[in-house]
C-alpha cells in the first residue's frame, strides 16, 4: 500500500557503499524501522524512511551517531 | 482483475489525486529527459531542474531513479497495450485483425511520441524484463491467440511467434522510426502518409497470408 506522504522523511546523506548501507541496516532494525530506503546511485544518497511515529530530528541524530553526515532533504 | 489490485489502484489513484499535474509533468519530463541523456546520465537532480520542483518532492513520489523508472514504465505501457488492443477482436479473421492492429499500433505510437521512444529504449535495458514480464501479459495472450487461430483457420502457415512479429509488425515499426526521424536511408527526408502506411500493409498482408 502506498504511504501517507506526510510520513515520508527524506535525508541528504553520505551513506554511499555497500558496506555503509548493512551497517545502517542494523541500525535500522535495531529501532524497528522497517520501510526505509537509500538511494546509493544517486550524489545525495538519499533515505528515505515511511514511519508515522518518527521524528525528523531523532534520525539525523541517530545516523550522525553512527558516523555518517545526515540532514534534511529540501 | 484480482480484487487486491482493483483496490490498490483505486487507493492509489484517490491518494494521488491532489497532485496529479505534477505527478503528470514529472512523468512527461522524465521521459523526454531518459529518451534525450539515456538511463546512465539521467539523474533525480536533473529532473527535479527540469520540472522546476524540489528534488525532495519527487522522492515523496519516487524511492530512486530506479523505482521512478520503472513505475512510469509499466503505466505507460499499460496504458499503450490498452490502446492497442481497443477494438481489436482475437475471432475475426487475420485481414480484418491485422488491419486493426496495425491501425492501433500507427495511432499509438504517432500520438505518443515520447512514451514510444521511452519504451523503445526501455526494451534495450536491463529494466525489460521486469516491465514486460507482467503487465503487458493481457496483450500478449490475446495476440498470441490472434495468431493461433489463424494458424488453426489455414490462414498462414504455422510459424515462430519471432518470425510471425517480424514481418506483421516490424515493417510498421521501422517506417514510424523513419517517421521520427524525419528521414529514412541515407538521410532521405521521409514522411509517413496514409498511402505508405497501407501500401506497406498490404505487401505485409500478401506475405503472410497462404
Amino acid at each position: 500500500m502506498e504511504p501517507d506522504f506526510k510520513d515520508i522523511l527524506l535525508f541528504k546523506t553520505n551513506i554511499q557503499t555497500a558496506e555503509d548501507k548493512s551497517l545502517i541496516a542494523k541500525v535500522m532494525e535495531k529501532h524497528n524501522v522497517k520501510q526505509w530506503t537509500i538511494d546509493q546511485q544517486d550524489v545525495d544518497c538519499v533515505l528515505r524512511i515511511v514511519s508515522p511515529a518518527l521524528k525528523l530530528e531523532e534520525v539525523i541524530h541517530l545516523v550522525s551517531k553512527n558516523g555518517y553526515q545526515c540532514e534534511e532533504l529540501i | 482483475m484480482n480484487i487486491h489490485l482493483y483496490l490498490f489502484l483505486k487507493l492509489k489513484s484517490s491518494m494521488r489525486a491532489r497532485d496529479l499535474n505534477k505527478v503528470e509533468l514529472v512523468k512527461q519530463k522524465a521521459m523526454e529527459l531518459l529518451v534525450k541523456i539515456g538511463f546512465e546520465g539521467f539523474t533525480m537532480n536533473k529532473l527535479a531542474k527540469e520540472c522546476e520542483i524540489s528534488v525532495a518532492t519527487l522522492y515523496i513520489y519516487y524511492k530512486d531513479k530506479d523505482d521512478l523508472i520503472l513505475q512510469i514504465a509499466k503505466e505507460e505501457a499499460e496504458r499503450m497495450s490498452n490502446i492497442m488492443l481497443e477494438n481489436f477482436d482475437p475471432e475475426v479473421s487475420f485481414e480484418i485483425g491485422l488491419k486493426q492492429q496495425w491501425k492501433n499500433r500507427a495511432k499509438c505510437m504517432l500520438e505518443n511520441k515520447i512514451t514510444s521512444q521511452f519504451l523503445e529504449q526501455l526494451r534495450t535495458s536491463t529494466y525489460q524484463e521486469e516491465v514486460y514480464g507482467t503487465i503487458v501479459s493481457n496483450f500478449k495472450v490475446t495476440l498470441g491467440k490472434f495468431m493461433h487461430n489463424a494458424i488453426k483457420k489455414g490462414e498462414i502457415n504455422e510459424m515462430q511467434l519471432e518470425v510471425y512479429w517480424s514481418i506483421a509488425f516490424a515493417p510498421l515499426y521501422n517506417l514510424v522510426r523513419f517517421h521520427f526521424d524525419g528521414r529514412s536511408i541515407g538521410g532521405r527526408p521521409f514522411v509517413l502518409t496514409d498511402k505508405v502506411l497501407w501500401d506497406t500493409f498490404e505487401l505485409v498482408l500478401k506475405a503472410l497470408k497462404k
